[in-house]
């Protein structure tokens, strides 16, 4: 065995440029319009259509070490909280950029890390004056108004698209979009969306001044001229939105209000609504699921507790997701229970099963004969043999078969649900005697049916008894499928229930089957959001606040060391006497301005993402202003809290709309994201102190010439 | 058909280490062990270049597991801190770098490999017995009833170790729960004999760090399907255990080479579950209350068991057997056979608790000198390497319980101890010489490749093109941005020694590492009120560096006295 060894930051850090050039793959993901795109497997022709960062790193062939790391992040990120891994990869891609750069200024490598670290925890720090406390939505959940309607969804995506335009357009546009997103989907193989030119029309026009106007003050002028355009441009800014309106306190003689002077209005979020759709972030139509399944979750839990009062806990384990494809989209709902598809070849046994209470057993592994429980060794070396030959070689999975059956009769089960495989012949014996057999179901379905019925989970048949049994579960058949094409049989979905049981399922559909997945995954993600944000009893301001504010309080920073010289050391340098500790004043400021330039180019990707840009420079432009206006402010907090106010503050004249007040403001879930911001920042780090790779296990022979120089042998 | 094929004959070499290809790859290990070294060190990526796991580290522990070196030379060097690290856990880095940088300079010298070896022995022990003299200017003495020093000294073990990827207020946390995981398994009632207990490391990945936690006691990991069947716990003061190493499974005991031949219609398996469900029987009318296993319990063992109201846990796993049959006093047991009532042990509590989104049962012994060391870390590779440190950290403790000092660290020791060693052999070469028919120009030409050995280690902590300096008072290191002014006021410029004991305040005659000095007799004595006063303190563990010292010398010295490289080529 000879170990390799290569250096690989000799002039260019080898490992940075691989992170940043992985990480430019997930730009289009970042921000509520994502773009999908196909991946395409050379060699069998398969493709997928993918639209979320997990998925494209799952079909992406990263063997190196870094790209392998990478992977790591974003899984452990996923994994915890199923949310902020597109944030996690585009930062990563930002700050392998700026820490390059850093290197390229001739800054040590041990400072790039301690200023960085520090200067993001610092950030962290600060951002917590832009929380906003969650209290007690569920004890408003009974009365309040629900999240449904089409104005309202579309509404969240464009919070002031009805002021010019009134609500015939809104809905026109939401068609239009539902249109383009999905044609966009199936059809357009790369790049970004298409915008179809009524959607945007009024924007069009503004771009056009924008274009033209030179500075940011001629550009405020050339809105205040034209204040209907003015208006909409702001409004496609989702992500941006609150940033653009200070020309909206502009008084009737065009003098601006001075920004700072405005008192900021204290923030709580104690309706459901108002939270849901400020985290849907995009996905109207999955966050509504989750809304329904939440409140039939509430409703459901408080029928359980009767007259005392818990407090509500949303439990996202016991939401359950059921895909059917080819089915179109108003068919997608939430229904308490257990749906699951089953062949058409049962719809006679369910028949006569339904409307009548059944006993259930639940299984923990596969039902055939030959599975046993995890950790048992099956020994080899056994040879059974037999005196007489009217034994059959497949004799024993028809006794056993037949003991199963024996079984079920004796204890009046006519329902097995078995969380592994079942074997084809029980299932087939069983529908012969009325009996349902379920395989490949969910740990979390099998848990609450255990919970509800009072079955207990067996590994194996024989070990039901009287006190393994559950009763009183319903079967009803809920919708036939039409013809799959993949499976080419005729499927039906049926609907298990109990009395209390605590589960929801949620039917997904999709006309194309491509998109299955990535609804699947729109869902949990904001199911997960909605969850982390009611767990944590706070959110974020959203669309880009925090990160904006992040930016402006490192360019803050970043003067200041400028100005006064050290505060004090960060990181380990802290307590070094090293000479770094010493020159870290010298270069913190450059240091700073590349990590912030990281948030920079996340929000103008944003806001280009968000399709209110036709250029990243120009939303470069955009948020520079701004951040002139933040820092003019003399603090950055109040002023994005200001511009945050106005969305729903009494700017508005009254006379636009009457349901101004439903327009919502966007929120960002805390730890979720703030953890995504220092795993990218993290690894980033780390690949920046990695100087050498070792590869074990390399024969000499297996790198070839070309590659071979840069490596030592050991 | 066998083949005979004929034997090929021995390889031998001669002065393997003049050979060119063994200068090159000992220089690539010294780089790669040397770029690695302090808190400011680079990390290595260690992967098999096929996919598998990557490692990124630049402790020396998990480094030299992975590097699979062929020659015999670089493999005498690795072994000797392998060996090193395995018993002492701290300094695997310090000794390599150490023993490399004495080969290469003694072979400049080319003196004879006698005289070498000679000369080396004797500076070592005069080294030691410095260090082990109540004299010496770089050890402080541990005062147990403040927890300073051994704060200082986990948190410089702590921030040695960049991949850990820890922030500043992380490290605190982490210095903390270390320091109470250690005190937590000292006896209460110590007599002269001390018997420690034992600290578990129980992995929670992808976590924030700062959700770590120490808990008495020992946690042990279920499913949530498990922990749904576990009964509620009634209230008691004792839980009668009984602790299995076997696996209850319910599976045949390897049967080796031949077959087993049963006629049909005998189930063996049934044979083995009746056997199991006796057992069980025998545990219910013994009143256990718990039953732990290491292995798989068969599933109707543990729904009789539970039908019974006994609590079965399996899986327990070969890591918690240990401390699990220390803290229950019970004996494990090895056989499906009757139970001895000996064997039985008990707890004082049982609970379960959940961290993360992991479900713990939570066992609370008697006599508790076991605890369980929650551990998060962000990512896989980040854990990794802060479970390593955190052993390596409470290793350090338990040795310094032992001997109660510990050695200034930042690399005050090692230039401290090279200004001793020059002073000494200029000052009475007598004394060291003796009579080893040596004579003082090569006991200079040694000590000097020794002491500078001393100070390039020293100097290997600097890894962004700073200058090390030192002082004429106390041969402390410092440090400073490269390309000074030549004529500068020193004190400006710097601000405390490598430990952080003296600050420049004092005009100490600073003067370059690397250039020419004339020997001192550095300040012997360390007074005790300025390491009370001093903040923040570098240090290292005290037997683990006297140790690498000497692993590293005496590596030195056989390397330099190999002559002949055999190797069997069959």
């Amino acid at each position: 065995m000879v170990m390799a060894c290569r250096v690989i930051n000799k002039r260019r850090h080898m490992g940075l440029q691989q992170l940043s050039s992985f990480a430019e793959t997930g730009r289009t993901f970042l921000g509520p319009v994502k773009s999908s795109k196909f991946i395409i497997d050379e060699e069998c022709h398969e493709s997928v259509l993918i639209s979320s960062t997990v998925r494209l790193l799952e079909s992406l062939d990263l063997t190196s070490a870094v790209g392998q790391l990478l992977r790591e992040a974003v899984q452990a990120q996923n994994n915890t909280y199923r949310t902020g891994t597109s944030t996690l990869l585009f930062l990563v891609g930002a700050w392998s950029s700026a820490a390059e750069e850093c290197l390229h200024l001739g800054v040590p490598v041990s400072l790039i890390v301690s200023v960085m670290s520090e200067a993001l925890n610092s950030c962290i720090e600060e951002v917590v004056s832009l929380q906003v406390p969650v209290h007690n939505v569920s004890d408003r959940m009974v009365n309040t108004k629900t999240f449904s309607g089409p104005e309202t969804f579309s509404v969240g995506v464009y919070p002031f698209l009805q002021i010019p335009s009134g609500t015939g357009l809104i809905q026109k546009e939401r068609d239009l979009k539902d249109v383009a997103s999905q044609s966009l989907a199936i059809y357009s193989h790369s790049g970004r969306p298409v915008k179809s030119p009524q959607l945007f029309r009024s924007q069009d026009k503004v771009e056009a001044d924008e274009n033209t106007s030179q500075t940011p003050q001629t550009l405020k002028n050339s809105l205040l001229a034209d204040t209907r355009c003015r208006k909409s441009v702001l409004t496609h800014s989702r992500h941006f939105s609150r940033t653009g309106n200070n020309q909206w306190i502009s008084k009737p003689d065009g003098v601006l209000e001075q920004l700072s002077a405005a008192i900021p209005k204290t923030y709580r979020c104690d309706d459901l609504v108002e939270l849901e759709v400020g985290l849907s972030h995009g996905g109207h139509s999955s966050m509504k699921l989750v809304d329904k399944a939440v409140r039939l979750q509430y409703r459901n839990a408080g029928m359980q507790r009767g007259s005392c009062t818990m407090p509500f806990l949303f439990d996202i384990s016991r939401i359950f997701t059921c895909c059917l494809p080819g089915l179109p989209e108003t068919f997608s709902c939430v229904c308490p229970g257990y749906i699951t598809v089953v062949s058409i070849s049962n719809t006679a046994l369910i028949k006569e099963l339904q409307n009548q209470p059944i006993r259930v057993v639940l299984v923990e592994g596969d039902l055939t004969e030959n599975y046993r429980h995890l950790g048992f060794n099956k020994s080899a070396s056994i040879k059974t043999v037999s005196e007489s030959l009217k034994v059959q070689q497949d004799g024993s999975e028809e006794l056993w078969t037949d003991h199963v059956l024996q079984v079920l009769i004796k204890f009046n089960v006519n329902l097995v649900l078995a969380q592994g495989n079942v074997s084809e012949r029980l299932i087939e014996k069983c529908t012969d005697s009325k009996r349902l057999v379920i395989g490949s179901v969910n740990g979390n379905v099998m848990q609450a049916f255990a919970e509800a019925s009072g079955a207990v989970q067996v590994a194996y048949i024989t070990q039901v008894n009287e006190n393994c049994v559950g009763s009183g579960v319903c079967v009803t058949i809920w919708r036939s499928i039409p013809f799959d094409a993949a499976d080419r049989i005729n499927r039906m979905a049926i609907m298990l229930k109990t009395e209390g049981i605590n589960l929801v399922t949620v039917v997904l559909t999709s006309p194309v089957t491509a998109q299955m997945q990535t609804k699947e995954d729109t869902f949990w993600t904001c199911a997960y959001r909605l969850y982390h944000a009611l767990k944590e009893q706070k959110v974020f301001l959203g669309g880009g606040a925090v990160e904006f504010f992040c930016l402006s309080h490192l360019q803050i920073l970043a003067e200041q060391s400028v100005n006064k010289g050290n505060q004090g050391c960060s990181g380990w340098l802290h307590d070094t006497s090293s000479w770094l500790a010493s020159s870290v004043t010298q270069y913190r400021p450059t240091v700073l301005k590349c990590l912030a330039n990281g948030w920079h180019r996340y929000l103008s990707t944003l806001l280009y993402n968000t399709a209110s840009y036709s250029s990243e420079f120009e939303a470069g432009t955009f948020i520079q202003h701004h951040l002139q206006n933040a820092t003019d402010s003399g603090s950055p907090s109040s002023y994005v809290l200001n511009e945050y106010s106005k969305l729903n503050s009494g700017i508005l004249n009254s006379d636009i709309s009457d349901k101004l007040e439903q327009i919502p403001r966007v929120y960002d879930i805390v730890t979720p994201k703030i953890e995504a911001w220092r795993r990218a920042l993290d690894l980033v780090l780390l690949v920046l102190q990695t100087d050498s790779e070792i590869i074990t296990g390399l024969e000499q022979t297996q790198i070839n010439s070309q590659e071979s120089e840069g490596f030592l042998f050991l | 058909m066998s083949r005979l094929e004929a034997k090929k004959p021995s390889f031998c070499r001669s002065e393997p280490l003049t050979s060119e290809r063994v200068k090159a790859t000992l220089s690539v290990l010294k780089g790669i062990v040397t770029s690695c070294y302090g808190p400011a060190g680079r990390l290595k990526q260690l992967h098999n270049g096929l996919g598998g796991s990557v490692c990124t580290t630049s402790q020396s522990a998990a480094l030299l597991a992975n590097l699979p070196v062929t020659h015999p030379i670089l493999k005498i060097l690795t072994t000797s801190v392998q060996n090193h690290v395995s018993c002492f856990s701290d300094g695997g880095l310090f000794t390599a770098i150490l023993c490399c940088n004495l080969v290469e300079n003694v072979q400049r010298i080319g003196l004879t490999p006698t005289t070498v070896i000679k000369l080396n022995k004797q500076l070592l022990s005069l080294c030691t017995s410095y260090l082990k003299s109540e004299a010496c200017g770089c050890r402080i003495p541990v005062n147990f009833s403040s927890t300073h020093i051994l704060l200082c000294l986990v948190r410089s073990i702590l921030t040695s170790k960049p991949a850990c990827m820890l922030t500043t207020k992380e490290i605190d946390h982490i210095s903390t729960l270390i320091l109470r995981a250690f005190l937590l398994i000292i006896p209460e009632n110590a007599q002269d004999h001390i018997i420690l207990g034992k600290s578990i490391i129980v992995p929670l990945k992808h976590q924030r760090v700062i959700d770590s936690t120490v808990l008495p006691g020992i946690l042990i990991e279920i499913s949530e399907v498990q922990l749904m069947k576990i009964l509620p716990i009634k209230k008691s003061d004792s839980f009668k255990v009984a602790l299995f190493c076997v696996s209850l499974s319910g599976d045949l005991s390897d049967t080796g080479e031949g077959n087993v031949v049963v006629s049909y219609g005998v189930s063996l398996e049934n044979a083995v579950l009746d056997q199991l469900l006796n057992l069980g029987r025998q545990l219910v009318s013994d009143h256990v209350d718990l039953v732990l296993c290491q292995k798989v319990i068969h599933p109707s063992l543990k729904q009789f068991l539970r039908t019974h109201h006994v609590i079965a846990v399996d899986r327990v796993g070969v890591a918690v057997m240990e401390p699990l049959s220390k803290v229950t006093g019970t004996r494990p047991i090895g056989s499906l056979d009757s139970i001895s009532p000996s064997s039985y042990g008990s707890v004082k509590d049982l609970c379960t608790a959940k961290f993360g989104f992991k479900h713990f049962f939570h066992l609370i012994p008697n006599e508790a000198t076991v605890c369980s060391l929650l551990l998060c870390n962000r990512n896989d590779t980040a854990w990794d390497e802060l479970k390593l440190t955190c052993q390596t950290a409470l290793h350090a403790l338990q040795l310094t319980i032992k001997e109660p000092c510990v050695l200034l660290g930042g690399g005050c020791t090692e230039t401290h101890l090279a200004a001793y060693i020059r002073h000494k052999t200029s000052s009475e070469p007598e004394g060291i010489l003796r009579d080893d028919g040596c004579t003082q120009t090569e006991l200079q030409l040694i000590a000097e490749a020794f002491c500078s050995a001393l100070e390039s280690l020293a100097g290997s902590l600097e890894h962004d093109g700073g200058e090390i300096l030192t002082d004429g008072k106390y041969g402390h290191f410092w440090s400073v941005q490269a390309d000074s002014p030549s004529v500068v006021n020193w004190p400006d410029l710097l601000s405390r020694c490598g430990c952080g004991l003296y600050s420049s305040q004092e005009e100490l005659s600073w003067s370059f590492l690397r250039s020419a000095r004339l020997p001192f007799v550095p300040q012997t004595c360390l007074p005790c009120e300025a390491t009370d006063s001093a903040s923040n303190l570098t240090l290292d563990c005290f037997t683990a560096k006297l140790s690498g010292l000497q692993v590293a010398v005496e590596t030195a010295n056989l390397i330099l006295d190999l002559s002949y490289v055999i190797e069997d080529k069959n």
